[in-house]
């Protein structure tokens, strides 16, 4: 991979402010967004798009910085999207058993359902389990040390079996379906009525969103951020300099599985339902090609990459577009990778400054020939 | 007993449609180092082929020779991917040498758009391929049936895996592959082309995927997704085998077909994806480069 120069590590320097800044302005035009869009479908959806955002971070961490390409993050996301809609089903049916369990024949509720009745429990089970399962999965397979493209078709073959699994067992998990009907934390968010419930809902996705990017800037920011993209550009280097590659892969695995459940959970609010298409291989894919286009390894470009490229589909999956749009993503996918390995925020920051230092050139003759 | 054969048939059966799809990546992943995530959608057209030469038999040919189109198609198939394998390894793949991650991701996107083109062009709706008259039904052992489409399926994988066989180790172009695919700059060296070696190579790959989806249309309803079916174990397959491992293919094929038609004998067909993959890669915890690995020292091997 490219080594750093010195004129390059003064442009990392420089850029990193203006990932922040850019960070604040998006931060803030989503927290005014509610207030200036009528109707509450685009206010759902710009929600939605956040949860996809956190999604996206949690794989820049990974593969962007250190260089570990997940082809199945939609597990992750699911398993915090079924723990929350666990809840929330519990909620709405009061704690009694399902309609897919009754069409299953069960008559009474699975144990594994019934700590989601507490909403406490369930806030520990969003960040517990896929903590330890991410972990477990993490340190085996790190251990063995498959890394580069068998990582990738690890990932993609576990979440491909434990898709199977959600889909063999119907009468746990709703199987093709999945968990429907069920209304967000705050109660019931469709409709104009409910529009108090869908904004405090807005509100603390953003705050999420905002702690989850300062999270990942501060991890990325420090000498274990260093550290990752030296995992990244010379595993073999940094193991011998005397570093524990495994833990630090295993360790930052890890979080990036949770924050894709909490993705995944705040998701599930918004969407009112959560189903297993949410883990196919081709949906975890999709959340990589976000952060692709946006521009990996930047943080930044993973919430840019999330809000462009959904924003784009939601614009298009009306009308006759709705066609072209499989063919314009992977066009878009294949010229990124392409073309622009940096994506939205690399071809910014490579060409900007340049332009920028071209008008002011253009300048200073006229102003000598002023004078 | 009876039970016992049938179950060994499905096993050979399933193993061989995971051979031969396999077989293709076993020269683009294995040989080359490339991960064509397009490979599923090579096969979906090969299926896709299998369909308009049925049709176009059906319509435009007399009768007599209509169940001849099967052996059309398979040969058509062969062509048109091995076209389209060449195109892309030309276009993108060449692009990203060294670049394996970005390799696979760049295929992704094509696999969208051939996706969407086979939507666009035959409908979402899946469509059927009649086996030819002479693949319909099936011989009688001793009160057992065997089908004979699925026969014909293990003849045809038996007879790629002999021609990928002789290509590779006893041809000249083989010899070259090899040479390339082990030490390209020495290859150069000695007056190979490796450009157009790696250009017929990935075409050979995608080649062989035509014809899987060939045999894959035989199976059932065809539609945009049949390819994603195999992908995954395709992939596992070759891992499973060691990469750069004909044998290990084979092997891994077999292991992966019979574990899951033996798993299925007691649990439901989605549980048996599930078990086998997770045996798959609790297996791979013992042996991280597969069954069969080819012996080296390079601590970086360009992962």
């Amino acid at each position: 991979m490219d080594m750093l120069t010195k004129p390059a590590l003064n442009v990392v320097k420089k850029s990193r402010k203006g990932y922040h800044i850019t960070f604040a302005v998006i931060a803030l035009l989503l927290a005014l967004s509610p207030f200036l869009i009528d109707g509450t479908s685009l206010v759902q959806f710009l929600g939605k798009c956040m949860c996809y955002a956190i999604v996206g971070i949690a794989l820049d961490l990974i593969w962007g910085y250190t260089g570990m390409l997940s082809l199945g993050h939609g597990l992750w996301f699911c398993l915090g999207g079924y723990a929350m809609a666990m809840f929330l089903k519990l909620e709405g049916t009061g704690g009694k058993i399902t309609d897919f369990m009754q069409t299953g024949g069960l008559d009474a509720l699975p144990w594994f359902w019934t700590p989601f009745g507490s909403f406490p429990v369930t806030l520990a089970l969003i960040i517990v389990i896929p903590a330890v399962f991410a972990g477990l999965v993490g340190f085996f397979v790190f251990r063995s040390r498959i890394k580069g493209v068998y990582f990738s078709i690890i990932t993609q073959a576990l979440t491909w079996a434990v898709y199977s699994l959600f889909m063999a067992n119907s009468k746990y998990t709703g199987g093709n379906n999945g968990i429907t009907d069920i209304a967000s934390v705050f109660g019931k968010t469709k409709g104009e009525a409910n529009r108090p419930n869908l904004l405090l809902l807005f509100f603390v996705t953003l705050a999420v969103l905002v702690l989850v990017y300062l999270l990942a800037t501060y991890l990325t920011g420090r000498k274990f951020g260093k550290l990752l993209i030296a995992i990244r550009d010379g595993e073999n280097r940094t193991y011998f300099s005397g570093y524990s590659v495994n833990s630090y892969k295993n360790f930052i695995y890890a979080v990036s599985a949770v924050l894709a459940a909490i993705a995944g959970a705040l998701f599930v609010n918004f969407n009112g339902s959560i189903t297993p298409t949410q883990m196919t291989i081709g949906y975890s894919i999709t959340m990589v090609i976000w952060v692709a286009v946006g521009g990996r390894g930047t943080i930044i470009g993973a919430v840019i990459g999330a809000f462009f490229i959904n924003l784009c589909e939601y614009n298009f999956s009306s009308g006759i577009l709705v066609e072209a749009w499989q063919y314009i993503i992977g066009a878009i996918f294949c010229l990124t990778i392409l073309l622009f390995k940096g994506g939205i925020v690399g071809i910014v920051r490579d060409n900007i400054p340049s332009l920028i230092r071209k008008i002011k050139e253009r300048k200073k003759p006229a102003e000598k020939e002023a004078a | 007993m009876e039970q016992l054969v049938t179950t060994l048939f499905n096993g050979l059966s399933l193993s061989s449609i995971y051979l031969l799809v396999a077989l293709g990546l076993a020269i683009t992943f294995g040989q080359m180092g490339v991960i064509n995530m397009a490979h599923g959608e090579f096969v979906m057209l090969g299926a896709y082929m299998t369909f308009c030469t049925q049709e176009f038999f059906k319509n435009f040919l007399p009768e007599s020779i209509g169940s001849f189109y099967y052996f059309a198609a398979i040969i058509l198939a062969f062509i048109v991917t091995f076209g389209l394998g060449c195109l892309l390894e030309k276009v993108l793949i060449s692009r990203l040498y060294g670049r394996k991650i970005d390799s696979l991701l760049a295929t992704w996107g094509v696999s969208l758009i051939l996706q969407q083109l086979v939507r666009t062009i035959f409908g979402a709706q899946g469509v059927n391929v009649n086996a030819p008259a002479f693949l319909r039904g099936g011989l009688e052992v001793n009160g057992l049936t065997f089908s004979y489409n699925r026969i014909f399926i293990i003849i045809l994988v038996a007879f790629c895996l002999a021609m990928v066989w002789l290509l590779v180790n006893r041809s000249r172009y083989g010899s070259r592959m090899r040479a390339t695919m082990q030490n390209r700059p020495m290859a150069q060296c000695m007056g190979i082309n490796t450009k157009k070696i790696d250009c017929i190579t990935f075409g050979i790959g995608s080649g062989l995927a035509g014809i899987a989806g060939c045999s894959v249309a035989l199976l059932g309803s065809v539609d945009s997704t049949v390819g994603q079916n195999y992908i995954v174990y395709s992939f596992m397959t070759v891992v499973l085998g060691g990469v750069g491992n004909l044998f290990g293919t084979v092997i891994g094929a077999g292991i992966i077909g019979f574990s899951s038609i033996f798993v299925e004998n007691y649990q439901s067909a989605s549980i048996a994806r599930a078990i086998v993959l997770l045996i798959i890669i609790v297996f791979l915890q013992f042996k991280p480069s597969g069954l069969f690995t080819i012996r080296s020292r390079v601590l970086d091997e360009g992962v």
